[in-house]
Order: structure tokens, then sequence, then C-alpha cells
């Protein structure tokens, strides 16, 4: 068998963005020993590319804001499907976290008086977003990432040893989870650069891995972004929640074709922007859905006035959640009336009391990314946007207190994690959400661990041999198809059958298209990039292991679309397009079925509590519950 | 048919190569298309043994720098159309060493952070459940030096580095007058022993080509220069001044 290093560690921590980061200080701060492991180098996580801000009700900038006001803007974003406990603890928690990195030296943009700003973004009653310009993962990033540096310092004063305590595994990819019994024992993985093998022997691992955008054609996600968490957890043994629920952001660039699908953040419209359709229509004001009425403005007039006077006035309804701005845009192009590339226009030009000066202050990045990539002057013309697959709200299974999954010493957290959004996320909440349960991960592992004493699972043979088998496979195969070319066409399907309104009919084509596609990822067989087996560095190898995963979520989000009959958040079903009370209740678990294929079950929803229930108004309540789940005073 | 422009790439496998060699691809030339693009298309469709490293796709990850037409570039944002008609050379980034075609070993960059203690340095910790206070003006101070990627082109286009890997070279000094000029810091003299050392900025010859190649306007020769100016009034006060003064 081929040599393998093997690596002891406490907890491992799968993925070093914002979530992975988090949780490994946290588990570095318990006394722990961690190993971070990372598909690209340390400090380039996806998470650098968030721009528009962290939500945290600081009520810095509004001090009507509070917890309550956030935790109920999130389960309205989630249309109500949210694990309620995460969408409570994210509320109460993000100000301490935003705090919390503050004072580890993040740079925020500031208010007159010097506290850290907050800007509007869509669903969030009041200014909610901690930023800085449209730059604020990188900052969240290099604050976490320095903040590490800084631990393995002080592990290099007491230990002598700067990895002692706290080590990146940088360009390093796990392909398995491996088990003793039902416990998890440890992870399976190769060095990109060298592609030999190392197994690492840890009795927690948490998942960190972020998104699957990559599973479709238009997409703001990374080469990064296949699924990895997802499959992983599936392929030991855990469950996937609601994993129907894609969002596509409703802003990417549609043109030139090579950045299709580039985020343009949502800050462009928190910041004065408006959508037009090809008649210089700003056509928002037509998709107000009646979930919303009353706390949309009805005219221009009114919507423009509410930036400078949000206390009197309604915003505007390019600010509604974003499923509902995506469907919006959807429409009217396919109406006939978007632009020449298929999108709508978003346009600040003439907006800002500053002028161009102010267009170039607020959204630098904006500007920059538009001029170099698009030559389009963002102070003279309007841009051309689209929808783009941008996040998953659906994901692993896990405690909300702890992040644990089902699967005993597994942990899940950030955008690999399911529940938190419900069916749709908000903007902004996915940076404090890496915060609050990245924080509550690590000590959940820790706690874990403390659980097991000295009755520690060792790693069996036999995983370890399967795993490597399993990651060999594709070299040795011969006359295999090539991994880019089935890419493409997983690419290509999901994003014609699964994208972003759905029927029964395609579903179940793209069902049919999976199940041939299964075939062939098992086929697919790559050539060594040297002589003598040569691994290291092998894109093509990576593709074809990182295939199993996109393939895996793939049909987790195919079934779970055409169970769901009804249309909420990031699921729009054009055959049922109505939100349904009923099927409120109802979670969608997925797991691995006996045949490497995917099981479906139905769970129900536990009942809110009811003291956060009674945040909010009952006719509000109406809307969303039915009539059995309301609060008696209202039936 | 489209018009065709070809990439000349740098190919090094350590396993079957003892020096570096060219190969050249003919790829389409697209208006639109930056140099990344044409290197994906290369993996996707013509070789897929290629190796390099990207991301984002948008200039704000620094993970595809790379040596284009003799140039520190990020590929993502060098335009195909603007090296025309080639053939257009692709090599890794100078001043590093090769690991695998295009991808370079960063490990010494990595190692350097370390010394100029990039985070906030307090006398006593805040406590977490309050913010410090900076007006907009604090921030303007040390904000530009805050923008770096760690995207290596500074290091690359730098000519004293080129000669001298010991140098702590252009993107670490930036960030710690990032540390050192933001008002929440108290540690710029713990920071002063390692800018001031032969190594640290004094061996800068002010070429400013770090400024010139940074894709995010930086300007680390201007924090070096600034910094030369710091230091060289902080040992004249130390000539000139009674200790307790200082």
């Amino acid at each position: 068998m081929t040599e393998i290093e093997r690596q002891q560690y406490d907890v491992v921590v799968i993925g070093a963005g914002g979530a992975g980061l988090r949780a490994a200080i946290e588990a570095r701060l318990q006394g722990k020993k961690v190993a971070i492991i990372s598909k690209s180098l340390f400090g380039k996580a996806h998470t650098v590319m968030a721009e528009g801000g962290a939500a945290a009700a600081m009520g810095n900038v509004n001090s009507n804001d509070n917890w309550m006001v956030h935790f109920r803007d999130t389960m309205r974003g989630g249309k109500f499907l949210n694990n309620w406990r995460m969408a409570e603890l994210h509320a109460k928690e993000a100000p301490d976290r935003v705090w919390e990195l503050e004072a580890w030296g993040a740079l925020f943009d500031r208010t007159k008086d010097g506290k850290i700003s907050q800007r509007n973004f869509g669903g969030h009653e009041y200014p909610r977003l901690a930023h800085v310009g449209d730059r604020t993962g990188l900052e969240l990033i290099r604050t976490t990432q320095q903040k590490i540096v800084a631990l393995q310092q002080e592990d290099h004063r007491d230990h002598g040893d700067y990895e002692a305590r706290i080590k990146v595994w940088a360009e390093t990819t796990v392909t398995r989870l491996l088990k003793n019994g039902e416990q998890i024992c440890g992870a399976f993985a190769y060095v990109r650069e060298t592609g030999k093998f190392v197994v690492f022997e840890a009795p927690a691992v948490i998942l960190a891995t972020g998104g699957i955008g990559k599973t479709f054609k238009v997409t703001s996600n990374s080469w990064e972004y296949t699924g990895d968490g997802h499959a992983l957890a599936m392929l030991a043994g855990g469950t996937l929640l609601n994993m129907e629920f894609v969002q596509f952001h409703p802003t990417g660039m549609v043109w030139p074709p090579s950045v299709k699908g580039l985020l343009v953040t949502e800050s462009v419209r928190g910041d004065r922007g408006v959508l037009k359709n090809s008649d210089g229509k700003r056509f928002m004001f037509d998709y107000i859905p009646d979930v919303f009425k009353d706390k949309y403005a009805t005219t221009e007039e009114e919507g423009d006035r509410w930036y400078d006077d949000p206390d009197h006035n309604l915003r505007p309804p390019e600010l509604l959640p974003r499923d509902e701005v995506a469907r919006a845009i959807n429409s009217e192009v396919k109406a006939g009336r978007g632009t020449p590339h298929g999108g709508v226009y978003l346009t600040v030009v003439d907006r800002m009391p500053g002028g161009a000066a102010e267009i170039v202050k607020r959204l630098p990045s904006m500007h920059h990314q538009f001029k170099e990539l698009a030559d389009v002057d963002i102070t003279k013309e309007p841009m051309e946007v689209g929808p783009t697959c941008h996040y998953v709200m659906g994901g692993v299974e896990v405690d909300a207190d702890t992040a644990a999954a089902i699967v005993p010493g597994l942990f899940a957290v950030g955008e690999c994690s399911g529940g938190m959004h419900g069916s749709n996320r908000l903007g902004g909440n996915s940076l404090t959400d890496l915060l609050v349960f990245g924080r509550r991960a690590g000590l959940g592992a820790c706690e874990y661990i403390e659980s097991l004493g000295a009755d520690l699972p060792s790693v069996p043979d036999a995983e370890v041999e399967a795993a490597a088998a399993e990651a060999l496979a594709p070299l040795e195969r011969e006359g295999g198809e090539n991994p880019y070319t089935v890419h493409h066409e997983l690419q290509q399907m999901m994003n014609d059958l699964v994208g972003i309104i759905r029927k029964e009919e395609e579903l179940a084509l793209a069902l049919e298209a999976l199940e041939k596609l299964r075939e062939r990822v098992s086929n697919v067989s790559v050539a060594p990039v040297a002589a003598s087996g040569g691994r290291g560095y092998h894109p093509g190898w990576h593709l074809a292991l990182d295939l199993r995963n996109m393939l895996l979520v793939s049909e987790c989000i195919a079934r779970a679309a055409l169970e769901r009959q009804e249309s909420r958040g990031g699921h729009t079903r054009d055959d049922y397009p109505a939100m349904s009370a009923e099927w409120r209740k109802v979670n969608l678990i997925c797991r691995l079925s006996g045949d490497g294929g995917v099981s479906l079950k139905h769970q129900p929803m536990e009942p809110m509590r009811a003291d956060l229930i009674e945040l909010f108004e009952n006719d509000e309540l109406k809307k969303y519950l039915t009539a059995d789940e309301l609060p008696e005073e209202t039936k | 048919m489209a018009d065709l422009i070809t990439l000349r790439v740098t190919r090094y496998r350590p396993e079957n190569d003892t020096e570096p060699t060219t190969q050249d691809y003919e790829i389409p030339l697209r208006k639109e298309w930056a140099v990344l693009d044409g290197l994906n298309h290369i993996k996707d469709h013509l070789d897929g043994t290629l190796s390099y490293r990207w991301s984002c796709r948008m200039g704000i990850c620094g993970s595809c720098g790379m040596t284009v037409n003799g140039e520190p570039r990020l590929t993502c944002a060098t335009f195909l159309e603007d090296c025309a008609p080639g053939p257009i050379r692709v090599e890794p980034l100078r001043n590093f060493p090769v690991i695998r075609d295009l991808v370079v070993e960063i490990g010494d960059f990595m190692r350097k952070l370390p010394q100029v203690k990039p985070w906030v340095i307090r006398e006593e910790e805040a406590s977490i459940d309050s913010e410090y206070l900076q007006t907009p003006a604090e921030l303007d101070q040390y904000k530009q030096f805050s923008m770096c990627i760690n995207c290596m082109l500074c290091y690359s286009a730098c000519p004293v580095y080129a000669l001298d890997k010991d140098f702590l070279g252009p993107a670490a000094i930036a960030l710690a007058q990032r540390y050192n000029l933001d008002s929440r810091d108290q540690g710029s003299a713990e920071r002063m022993d390692v800018l001031s050392a032969a190594e640290g900025i004094w061996s800068c010859t002010f070429v400013g080509e770090c400024t010139t190649a940074c894709p995010k306007g930086v300007d680390p020769a201007g924090a070096i220069q600034r910094y030369k100016f710091t230091a060289a009034m902080e040992s004249l006060k130390a000539f000139l001044l009674p200790r307790g003064t200082r």
C-alpha cells in the first residue's frame, strides 16, 4: 500500500474560511491541539469575496435596533423555515462577535463619533451591517488569520514550536471522514503539492467547507465550492437538511461571459442603487408580495425619502429579500424587458448626493470591478445584472447550541450547515453566522472530547485502505471519461433543470440525468501529471475526486426540490407558486441510501418557543403558520 | 472562426524536468477574456495537467499572480487583448521557488509576516462588550495599507528582494505600518527593532517597483519611505533626549 503519513490532533477543522478559523481559534483557546485543513492557501478562502458586511444589532446607527428586531428579520427572510433557536442565538450573539473581531484589530468604517458604522441591506429593518467599504469578508479573514498567527507566537514561547497547538495544512483536501463504529475518528486527505496522503487521527472533526456553487453553471462561487462538507457528512452517516433551498443572488454580472455570475454586492442597492427594466421602469414596485405589503414603499418618492428619513418612510422594494428580487428580475427578462445581455439594469448614476465621487468612495470595489472587467464606468452608466447561484441554505443537520451533527464527533458550521437561514438567507447574516457558530462549534467539539475522557477512538486500517483506494481510482482507471467534460454537463444540467424556477417534469428529468451522470462520474480517469504516477498539483485528479461530492449534493437538491410542492424562499416551483403553511412544518432530510444514492424523508419542524412567537404580531403569523399553530388568542 | 492567440506557458514538472520548459497553446482571442480565462480554457479543453493557482476571478483573493510578458500581474485582471498579438508569455512569479508549472512557494513571506506583529497590540486587553472608538479621520491614516491581498506581486517586482531574500519586503512593511498608524494600536515600539534592522526598511533603495505592481493601490514604497522618516526621528530623539522624555 502507498505510504501514508499520520498526524494526531484533538480537533480537525476542515475549511479555513471565517467559520473554520473562528472554530479553530475557540478550540485552541480551550487548550486543544487543532489542525486547520484548507483546500486553498491560508487567507484565500471564499469568505474574502463577501462584500457587504456583518449583520449585528449593535444599534450604532439606529438605536431602535436590538436582537429581537434582528431575529424577526431573519425569520421573515427565511420565511419561517429557519431553525429558530439558531436564529435566536445568532441575533443575540452577533454583536459580541463583531466587537470581539474589532478588539482583535479588524478595521471597520466608522460613524462620525467613531463607532462602528452600520449600513442598510435587504430585509434588515435598520442599518445593521458592520462593514469596511465592500471588502468586509477580506477583513474578517485577515483578522482571524492574524489572530491565529498571534496565538502561534504564544505557542512558540510556551512550547518552542509555532505549530505546537494550531497548524494550518494549506492546499490540503479531505476526501473521507474516518469512523470507528459509530464515532468519528479522523479524516483522510491529500496534500495538493505532492499528492501524498495524510491520515488525521482526531476524535472531533468540524466541517466548515462552505457551499456548493460549482454544481451550477452560473455562480458567484469559486472552484473550492464543490459541496465537500455536505458530501463528507453524508458519506459518514450524517444528514442534510432542506437542500432544495439554494440562493440565487439577484445581482450577478451578466456580461462579459468570462465573469458571468460574479457578484454585484447588495450594498449597491443599500446605497441608493435602483433596478430598471429596458423600458426604464423601476419594476420592483410591481413585485411586492403580500407578506411584505405595508413594509415597503409603494411610490418612488417615498422609497427615495427613506434613505434620509427611515423613521418616517417605508423602504424601497429594491431592498426586498434576495429571493423576491431574483424572481422579479427573472420575470422581467422572461417578459422581454431585459437588457441586451439578458439581465436588467442596476444604476447608481445621479443617485448619490455627492455625485460620482461619492459612488467611488462608497462602492470602491464595484467601481473597480466594472471598470476593469466590463469596461463600464458605474458613475456614468448602468450595470447589467441577473441572478447567479450564490449560497446554499440547506446543509448538514446540526444541534443549534453545539453545531453537533447526528454522527458523534462530527460538527458543521457556516454555509455547509443547515437551518440558520431557513429558506432564504439575508445578506450580512452569513458573516456573523460564521463567527457565532464558529465559536460554538469550537466549544461543542471541546465539550465532546471532554465527555470521551481517555476513551478515544482509534483509526481502523480498513477505513484508511478504503479511502486510499477510492482516491487513487481515477489515476488507475484507464480510458475513462475526462472529468472536465462530466463537470460541464453536470453544471449545465443543474442550471437548466434545477435552477431558479423549477417544475416537476424538469426535476424528474434532472434525476434521470443524475442517474446517468453517476455512472459516468464513477468512470472518469486522469493521466498522471508526471512519470511514475505523479499526482502533485494535479488539477484533473482533484476535479475527479470533487465530482463525487458535487454529484451527491446535486442529487439532494433535485430530490428535495421535487418533493417540496410549494414555493418558498430559494425554492420556486412554477407548478406550485404559493407558499403553504402545511409545508412550513416539514423539514426534508436527505441521507445516503444503501445503493450510494440519496434517500429522503419528512421530519416535522419543532414548534417555535412561546416567548419567541410573542415577538411577532398575530397578523403576521397568520401569513406563515397554520391555524393550529397560532397562539390561543388569535384563533 | 474566432481569432486565436498563443499563450507561451512555462511548464516545470520536478519529477521529469531538470529545467523549466515552455509550451505553446493556441486559444481563442476573445475581447472579454483575461489571461486566467485562457489558462482555464487550456486546463478544461487542451491539457488537464497544467497547474496554477486561482480562486475568486475578481481580484480580491490574490491567488493568481503570475509573470505576464515580463510583468508581475494578477491574471484575472490582465486581458488577452491588451497583450495582443502574442505570443503571450506566462511564467511563474519571479523571486520565488517554483513548485510546479506556474505554482510558486510563498512560505518565505508567510514566515516573515509574524515578525512585524500584524495584530493590534494593547497594553491592556479590551473587554469585548464594547468597541474602541476611531474617527473616520483616524481610519484614513492607515486604511490604504490594509488593502493588501497578499498576492506577492510586490515581492516579485522588488529588485532588492531578488538579491537579498532576507529583506523583509514591501507587503510585510506596509502591513507593519497598517498597525503602527492604527489609533487603537500601542505596539509601534515593539515593531521598531525588526523594521529598523538591516533587513528592514533600510534595505529598500526606493525603486518603487512594488507600488507600480500593486493591484490594490497599497503603495508599499510610500509606507517604507514614511517609516524611514519615523525611524530616523526616533534615533535622533534617542541621541538627543535624556531617556525619560522619549
